[in-house]
């Protein structure tokens, strides 16, 4: 314990009475007021309004605790959202991508099935039209008819059908690789 | 009263609510914060020289963030390297009976609860307090 002296307390007193200011902190607590019942008054309230201000900062320590848990709290939800946002926007991104690309795939097929249609009905033309001359041809030449026209014609038929059979051939086999389903 | 006490929590603001709950219930005069377990544990080897300027008390929060290690191996490192004879327990929000079974391991002699109502707790703790010093107490649980 601290013995105070008489001069000092007295002093404490004065400053108390006069601009009411107090000692304050766990110093008060070793304060020994002996017999004076003046300065043990002193003391006694120095240590209530010491009291009295820790348990205000205490309350607002604590009110100020609460919040940050609360902030702290928020800020994880936060960032959990936010990592959830990201997960559900690249799955979004990666199931657009396949949509895209099934729908180019769909553009392809349906390019090259058109292109099939279109060589198939000119082959069946071409053939149809050698055959077609073949047999006026064939018929004529049985006939006995003249065969002058009808025989230029089968000729040209066949040279054209012979010059264009590589490329008609090249562009069938192209067509049936581009259509073919890729595999899995 | 404990003559000195030293807590080791990262938890700035509960340093003030520490300090003024203890000043409030008047269970120490003296009192120590520190952030870190590194810092603690540095200090507790200095004071194997100078044994009179060891806290009596050390409250260990469990896990102190920024830290190389948590509260329990604190409280084992200054129990088992640093020489015994400090009242140690741990102050924590976490209940996980996992982690006080690991700090009674390091020799933890209390856990207490932390909570807005912290108070109670360290006035039970300052009845029981006279236990754990003559190493009587058996570990105790404040919730």
């Amino acid at each position: 314990m601290i013995q105070v002296a008489e001069d000092a307390k007295r002093m404490l007193i004065d400053i108390a009475e006069k601009q009411d200011m107090y000692v304050e902190g766990n110093i008060l607590k070793l304060f020994d007021p002996g017999d004076d019942q003046e300065f043990r008054k002193y003391v006694d309230v120095a240590i209530d309004r010491d009291k009295a201000a820790r348990s205000k900062r205490l309350s607002v320590t604590k009110q100020v605790q609460n919040q940050n848990r609360e902030l702290i709290f928020a800020q994880q939800q936060n960032e959990k959202l936010m990592s959830d946002l990201q997960v559900a926007l690249q799955k979004a991104e990666d199931a657009k991508k396949i949509v895209e690309n099934d729908l180019d795939n769909l553009q392809k097929r349906n390019q090259f099935e058109l292109i099939n249609i279109i060589v198939k009905v000119s082959l069946w033309m071409i053939v149809g039209v050698g055959i077609l001359s073949t047999g006026m041809y064939i018929t004529g030449m049985v006939t006995k008819s003249d065969t002058t026209l009808t025989g230029n014609v089968w000729s040209n038929i066949v040279s054209i059908l012979l010059t264009n059979s590589f490329s008609i051939i090249g562009t069938i086999m192209g067509v049936k690789y581009a259509s073919e389903k890729p595999k899995t | 009263m404990i003559d000195s006490i030293l807590l080791v929590d990262d938890e700035n603001l509960f340093h003030l609510v520490f300090e003024d709950a203890c000043s409030l219930l008047d269970i120490s005069l003296k009192l120590q914060a520190l952030s870190s377990a590194d810092e603690a544990d540095r200090l507790f080897k200095a004071w194997k020289n100078t044994p009179d300027l060891k806290p009596e008390c050390v409250f260990v929060d469990l896990n102190i963030v920024g830290s190389s290690f948590d509260g329990a191996e604190l409280i084992r490192r200054i129990n088992y390297e640093h020489g015994n004879g400090v009242v140690i327990g741990i102050i924590s929000s976490s209940y996980d009976r996992k982690e006080m079974s690991k700090a009674v391991a390091a020799g933890a002699q209390f856990w207490i609860v932390k909570s807005d109502e912290i108070e109670p707790r360290l006035e039970e703790f300052k009845n029981d307090y006279p236990g754990y010093k003559s190493r009587t107490a058996n570990f105790k649980v404040y919730s």
